[in-house]
């Protein structure tokens, strides 16, 4: 049999479905489409959901350390030429700290700075605040990828703070500075009087023969104000300078990063589509597979 | 065109097609009853700009007959390790000589369901590959090689 028989043998062929499948088809055909109810379409809503959810993970992921930046502490009070916005500013001086040595004041100074480098930069500070005699009493810092913050407290001897605060200002660009000098010495020449006043008191008490309770009290008082008065002293000693590290936002690391950026986006892409590809690969094999048998 | 008038003109061509598709006649009448169920909920999808209800019809039953594969693939990998399952007789069609019979018998599932849209049901090969999910050229190399396949098959029964 030639093949042009063989396909008209089976082209003639009459395959007529069964009288029951028939009427079992009209009674399905004769139901009212309308009250079908429709399965909720799952395909087409994931096809949706899932590239929605997906930027929305990478928005969150991109926007992050953008974030973590603008949640950086800013400084309201004397801040030079900074933008409400906070955007970089170019390298400027640094503010004198008006103090007098020869008073006691407290000095506390606060720098936020940004940096390319957020582990450089802490290491260079805390180099700046040991080589002035001083110490780093707190250092917090956290990076996200190549963007970063970092907050240290550092503790300088006065009569350093005005160095300090120059040397530190040259480790990045300044975004906000202050400075905040409070006068202690007029309230230690209260408190010196009013000791001096509660010793004459004393030496009263002592030469009256007064009872132990009074001169145990009275020189209980004298005690406490001398502890307050070197307590004073002893903080005043040291400046406290806060510096607040940055590293510039995502968005601002240049054309360069952007196409990164857009090729990493492309490559995904590309192996998404080759996955896709692969899963469909393999789902036809297994079609195959499951059809290969008589 | 309404789903009844569908159902009506293409019922013999969805059953012909399963018939060759699955070689086995109680199969082909259920798994009829299931396509028709399935594409009367999905009928608000069938769109007459993109093909014919006969070639949409077709595709809805290839997927309700490639869940009745694999779930006749678990069933027997289960079945045969107590018995061995027993052949079913199945008449393809009236009027066929029984050589052709047998050969078709030995096509395997793909080949036979080449053979059902392209000849019995005589659509054309953009319809048949676009209902097997692979290309025209595939499709008409499939043909091909199962026409071989039968007219060696007859040639040896000669």
């Amino acid at each position: 049999m030639s093949q042009r028989d063989l396909v008209a043998e089976l082209h003639a062929a009459q395959v007529p479905a069964p009288r029951e499948v028939r009427e079992r088809v009209r009674r399905i055909a004769a139901e009212d489409a309308s009250r079908v109810r429709r399965p909720f379409p799952w395909r087409p809503a994931l096809a949706v959901a899932v590239p929605v959810a997906a930027a929305v993970v990478a928005a969150v992921v991109i926007a992050r350390p953008e974030h973590h930046t603008s949640a950086t502490r800013t400084m309201p009070a004397i801040v030079h030429g900074a933008s409400s916005a906070g955007t970089a500013l170019r390298a400027q001086k640094a503010l004198p700290a008006p103090f007098t040595p020869k008073r006691v004041e407290t000095v506390a100074a606060s720098i936020s700075l940004r940096l390319p480098s957020i582990s450089d930069g802490v290491r260079r500070a805390v180099a700046v605040a040991t080589s002035l005699s001083g110490y780093a009493a707190s250092i917090h810092a956290s990076t996200h990828g190549k963007t970063g913050t970092a907050d240290l407290t550092l503790k300088v001897p006065r009569s350093h703070a005005q160095a300090a605060i120059d040397r530190l200002s040259r480790l990045g660009t300044i975004v906000g500075e202050r400075i905040d000098v409070t006068d202690r010495q007029a309230s230690l020449n209260a408190t010196d009087r009013q000791i001096a006043r509660l010793q004459k008191q004393l030496a009263r008490l002592r030469a009256e023969h007064a009872s132990a309770k009074k001169v145990a009290a009275l020189t209980a008082r004298i005690q406490a104000l001398q502890r307050s008065e070197s307590s004073t002293r002893r903080t005043a000693h040291y400046a406290t300078i806060a510096v607040h590290l940055s590293t510039p936002p995502a968005h601002a690391r240049g054309a360069g990063h952007a196409w990164r950026d857009a090729a990493w986006a492309v490559a995904g892409a590309a192996v998404l589509a080759l996955l896709l590809l692969a899963a469909r690969a393999f789902r036809r094999r297994r079609e195959d597979v499951l059809l290969s048998r008589p | 065109m309404t789903f009844a008038q569908a159902a009506e003109e293409h019922l013999d061509d969805v059953y012909g097609y399963l018939a060759w598709f699955t070689s086995d006649g109680l199969a082909a009448e259920e798994l009829t009853a299931v396509t028709f169920e399935r594409a009367l909920r999905l009928w608000h999808r069938y769109d007459p700009n993109r093909g014919s209800a006969r070639t949409w019809l077709c595709q809805v039953a290839r997927t309700v007959a490639l869940d009745h594969f694999r779930s006749e693939r678990r069933r027997t990998r289960r079945e045969q390790l107590a018995a061995p399952p027993e052949a079913v007789e199945f008449r393809f069609a009236e009027g066929l000589s029984p050589d052709l019979e047998s050969a078709l018998a030995r096509l395997t599932a793909g080949e036979r369901e080449v053979v059902a849209l392209r000849i019995l049901l005589d659509l054309d090969v953009g319809a048949a590959s676009r209902i097997l999910g692979i290309s025209p050229t595939n499709c008409t190399t499939r043909l091909n090689r199962a026409l071989k396949k039968l007219e060696e098959a007859l040639h040896v029964a000669a």
